[in-house]
């Protein structure tokens, strides 16, 4: 392995997987597929039953625990396929060299293991499949909003001597859990916005009005790395139109087929562009911001010493006819005001009192009457937001009789990092095998935990109202006291809305199977874009036709 | 695709999802361009510092958080990866403007710097004209002290520093993995002397026979799949690393290896085999019996650990492990030969406990010097659900409020150890301290009466060691000589090389016991 290398090298990229130039890559990390991998995953294939042909699994929310969370958008699995998986992954230097790695990996200390790593089961992907992986996996529409607790994709292998693969890709798909949670919890922040934006007369909700740009997104440094601000900045772009981590736009462009730039941004300072001039040259750079930007919209950070000084002296008087003057006929512009400390909902009460006052003369009252700035000048709070102090800052300025309509929010850490595997509890579980042609159920069902019963069979995920044919009886009922069986009885799953039924032990009908074909033997079945996604995730008064109000 | 041989051609925003197209695994060429590794408002910063600026000097701290000190680790990744050699290319600039300008809305004003690039590009042959200087990887430093500084090298070049900020801030993540899993290590050592494990007598230098039986493999990354991606796998994982040997997550690993130079023959041992519920179940209920039988028995040799909570973990104990399959069990082969009973639900306090009370009843238990039970070295028991760095010491505390000495039980950790911490955690920001202008050097900082906790640092910073303790010296003071921070980068090179071996070493420092053999790394 080349070890000096002088120019930036891709750890993750599989550009040898591309193209077969030799790049100056360290093979270990051009091989993501076989390495991408928990370690004990490569020593399961001597686990199995004998006669294992098929191992069929599935992927689900087991729910969440925040109130009135019961529903996620399912969203990211197309990256994965699409980065991961598509046609020739195997190829013989990838198993020599995670044969070696795995070796060491598993040996005692002193001597290799080179018996965990399962050879003869890679090359045979390679030699009866030219490399392509002999899975089939069906899932839920992306965009679509499906019910907690109800089957969201599927995965088994389709030549029974890769009985050993479904699970092995578990690592892998199991991080889907991640676009889908940052897509979830966007959208309810979404919700919370325009029901405050509706509360407060809001009347305009086409794009780019409503609330296309009212969260932004802030959180590329705050990930954990540039693939996770591409990933979870995407599925942040399904609902909104706004935002700054430009990877985002990337990945909706690259695997989400968007043709245009998927999100906008706008000129904004940050403290260091402010503070450079100085205590005494801070009003001499918020003009020099008005002016360099003299159309459009430009923000502000404004509290790099005193926010109040600067809003009340600077914005509120000496640069007053600057900010007026972005509107006139033949032009549009607008200043939006950054807080940047301070308690969220006082400071941002605080500082549209004082600019509704200084610009008072232009301030108007909406249908419900609520004080709204004039259009040159609007409020962003991108400082601790998000989903719980949304709704507590639009509480408190309704309350205190100001449109929702002044203000934005940014959000990076709480958008974009501060979520994990257990918000929605994702699991990805085993629950059909067949061996020497017979099909079983395969489940856990911990005593020592209710919540993590699986379910069991071939699933099928059908809307309720055509889910004929069965009866009481056949409705799911978990273990309990009353009902000991383990795994419970019944296999019929009901949304609690009631109206999804995901189909266990395989006696749903495929007709009226939601789920689709997404990906088989190493091609690509489904091709979701970006445009048709937005659509389906939107939200009533949404801008994406979620309807009009 | 045969294009992306050499020189990636980049079509505008228009031709979209290539990745559909290729029918093969792709990584878009755009996550490899540093123009596009940045917020979007940077993109219109050049515009907005004073007049006649020729220097923007930043730095990057842990304004403070959970833990008190923070093990520094990942920047080297950070620059190897994205930053090293030349990053600007003329294709890579067109690629850039077309997705800056069509995102920044009124096009007509270019917030894309082409100019600025460009000149990167003819002046620099398209490396980056900065400086980056840095605490040693793996060394411990206290909060509320400079990490790393970055200022630009070429006057017209000022507004590149903070241009290079979001993606230099990303350090945090590897940073506060590392800085949680050291404090993880702390507690384990702690309870271990406390319940009479003696960990000098223990096979901590590495390698060794028998390796496995350490604090090395005390707490080991599950994390693979609870993260966001495949490179924060990666990045978090070798973070964890950094204080530990076990690990089931392969990137983290790779990338220790890759951009470490961790040498390959050290990462042996570094995870046994081990059941999940599948593995287990697809035996069905009746069959769990020779489903754990087949664990034992297809690997004969060795530590193998095997999920027993996949329907009644009681009964797994007791009349499995317990009884039917005992002596299996007692024949392994000492001294790794050892089989690892792994519960997977129910509150993990109680149940660790509750599973070795179980145990017990059914295998030989022996009393150490200090008065823990020991289980016997062929049996342990690994705690994978629910850890965490608050979980860990309330199990430890409560096994030896039950006189179960700390050595029965290992760990797993999965979305606490890797995903469940942010920024804030530590509080990481990075901030100007100092510009020139006009010539002039002046101090730059913010001080919002809004918040004091966010008051930054002002002037050129070093970072010295005072009657023992680490400390920073702003607005120039002190000398070049004692400055803990190296230069690690300059004008597109990597200055300064660390190897896994030097943060191992660096990391090590102020715990009871070095567990890292690093002079044969």
């Amino acid at each position: 392995m080349d070890r000096e290398h002088h120019s930036a090298f891709r750890t993750l990229a599989e550009m040898c997987l591309l193209c077969a130039c030799a790049c100056a890559l360290p093979l270990s990390m051009q091989n993501m597929f076989l390495l991408a991998q928990d370690s004990y995953k490569v020593s399961h294939w001597k686990q199995y039953p004998p006669g294992t042909q098929y191992v069929y699994s599935y992927f689900e929310s087991r729910g969440c625990d925040n109130a009135g969370w019961n529903e996620v958008v399912f969203f990211g699995l197309q990256y994965f396929v699409k980065r991961y998986l598509l046609g020739q992954v195997v190829t013989k230097e990838k198993i020599d060299e995670a044969a070696e790695i795995y070796s060491q990996h598993f040996g005692d200390g002193v001597n290799d293991n080179p018996s965990m790593f399962y050879r003869e089961g890679w090359e045979y992907i390679l030699k009866e499949h030219s490399g392509r992986l002999p899975v089939h996996i069906r899932a839920v529409p992306e965009g679509m909003i499906v019910p907690t607790k109800t089957v969201l994709f599927t995965l088994v292998n389709t030549d029974p001597k890769c009985f050993w693969l479904t699970n092995f890709l578990e690592t892998l798909l199991v991080q889907v859990w991640y676009p889908m949670t940052v897509a979830t919890q966007s959208r309810f922040q979404k919700m919370s916005i325009a029901k405050y934006m509706e509360e407060t007369g809001n009347e305009d909700w086409a794009v780019p009005a409503g609330t296309s740009f009212k969260l932004h997104d802030f959180g590329f440094r705050g990930v954990s790395s540039v693939e996770s601000a591409a990933i979870g900045g995407c599925a942040h772009l399904i609902n909104f139109l706004g935002t700054d981590t430009v990877a985002a736009m990337i990945c909706a462009r690259d695997y989400y087929g968007s043709k245009k730039a998927a999100g906008g941004s706008i000129p904004a300072s940050e403290h260091s562009t402010i503070t450079s001039w100085g205590v005494e040259g801070e009003c001499d750079a918020m003009r020099n911001m008005l002016e360099s930007y003299p159309e459009g919209l430009v923000a502000c950070v404004s509290d790099s010493f005193d926010i109040w000084r600067a809003c009340k002296d600077y914005w509120g008087d000496k640069l007053k006819d600057l900010i007026k003057g972005r509107i006139t006929d033949t032009k549009f512009g607008r200043l939006v005001v950054r807080p940047d400390s301070g308690d969220p909902a006082e400071t941002c009460c605080s500082i549209l009192k004082i600019l509704l006052e200084q610009f008072k003369e232009d301030v108007t009252t909406t249908k419900t009457g609520h004080k709204l700035l004039p259009p040159y000048i609007r409020v962003i709070q991108g400082d601790g937001v998000d989903w719980e102090s949304i709704p507590k800052i639009l509480e408190k300025l309704k309350k205190e009789g100001i449109a929702a309509e002044n203000i934005g929010f940014g959000s990076g850490g709480a958008l974009l990092q501060k979520l994990n595997r257990d918000t929605f509890k994702c699991a990805f579980k085993c629950s059909d095998i067949i061996i020497n042609g017979e099909s079983r159920d395969v489940f856990k069902d911990p005593i020592t935990d209710k919540g993590k019963a699986s379910k069991k069979g071939r699933l099928t995920l059908q809307l309720a109202h055509e889910t004929t044919g069965f009866s009481d009886a056949d409705k799911y009922k978990p273990r309990s006291d009353a009902n000991p069986v383990p795994g419970g009885t019944g296999f019929l799953h009901y949304s609690t809305d009631g109206k999804y039924v995901t189909v266990a032990s395989g006696k749903g009908d495929p007709a009226k199977d939601i789920l689709q074909d997404v990906f088989k033997d190493g091609v690509l079945l489904s091709d979701y874009k970006l445009d048709d996604i937005r659509a389906k995730a939107d939200i009533k008064n949404g801008p994406f036709g979620g309807g009009t109000a | 695709m045969g294009a992306v041989c050499g020189a990636p051609a980049v079509d505008a925003m228009e031709a979209a999802d290539p990745g559909a197209v290729s029918g093969m695994p792709f990584r878009s060429a755009l996550l490899d361009n540093i123009m596009l590794l940045s917020d979007s408002y940077k993109t219109s910063h050049w515009r907005q510092y004073p007049p006649n600026t020729t220097e923007v000097y930043s730095y990057f701290e842990s304004r403070g958080g959970k833990f008190d000190e923070i093990c520094f680790f990942g920047l080297q990744y950070f620059m190897k990866r994205y930053l090293q050699g030349q990053v600007v290319t003329a294709e890579k600039i067109n690629a850039a403007e077309r997705i800056v300008n069509a995102h920044m809305g009124l096009g007509e004003m270019k917030h894309f710097n082409r100019e600025g690039w460009e000149y990167i590009l003819q002046k620099h042959g398209g490396k980056l004209p900065i400086v980056i200087k840095a605490v040693p990887e793996g060394m411990v430093v206290p909060v509320k002290n400079v990490l790393m500084t970055v200022v630009n090298t070429d006057p017209k070049c000022f507004w590149l520093t903070n241009y290079l900020e979001t993606l230099l801030v990303q350090v945090w993540y590897p940073m506060t993995v590392a800085t949680q899993s050291r404090a993880q290590k702390k507690v384990i050592m702690d309870a271990m002397m406390k319940t009479g494990t003696d960990l000098k007598a223990m096979p901590n230098k590495l390698p060794a026979p028998a390796k496995l039986i350490t604090v090395g493999f005390q707490l080991n990354d599950f994390g693979c799949r609870g993260v966001s991606s495949m490179e924060t796998a990666c990045i978090g994982g070798a973070a964890h690393l950094v204080n530990f040997c076990g690990s089931d997550t392969m990137p983290g690993l790779c990338m220790a290896v890759d951009y470490y130079n961790l040498p390959l023959a050290s990462v042996q041992g570094t995870s046994v085999p081990a059941a999940e519920h599948s593995t287990i179940t697809s035996w069905t209920k009746a069959g769990e019996k020779d489903a754990f039988k087949n664990m034992l028995t297809q690997y004969p040799e060795g530590i193998v650990a095997v999920v027993s909570d996949s329907y009644d973990i009681y009964n797994a104990c007791d009349q499995l492990w317990g009884n039917e399959l005992k002596d299996l069990i007692a024949s392994r082969a000492p001294p790794t030969g050892r089989l690892v009973v792994r519960p997977d639900s129910g509150d993990p306090k109680t149940i660790v406990v509750d599973v070795l009370e179980r145990l017990a009843k059914h295998f030989p238990v022996t009393t150490n010097a200090a008065g823990y039970k020991v289980l016997p070295p062929y049996l342990r028991v690994i705690q994978g659900d629910g850890i965490s760095y608050e979980s860990l010491q309330e199990i430890l505390s409560n096994m030896a409020a039950k006189h179960w000495a700390a050595e029965n039980v290992l760990f797993g950790s999965g979305g606490a150890l890797l995903q469940k911490m942010d920024r804030d955690t530590q509080k990481c920001a990075f901030k100007c301290c100092e510009a020139v202008v006009d010539g002039k050097p002046r101090p730059v900082f913010k001080d919002p009466i809004t918040d004091q906790g966010k008051k930054s640092k002002q002037g050129r910073l070093k970072l010295v060691r005072r009657e023992g303790k680490i400390t920073t010296l702003t607005d120039g003071q002190g000398d070049e000589k004692e400055d803990l921070l190296v230069e690690v980068f300059r004008n597109g090179q990597i200055t300064k090389t660390w190897t896994f071996a030097d943060v191992r070493a660096q990391s090590e420092v102020g715990l009871p016991v070095a567990i890292f053999d690093v002079t044969s790394d």
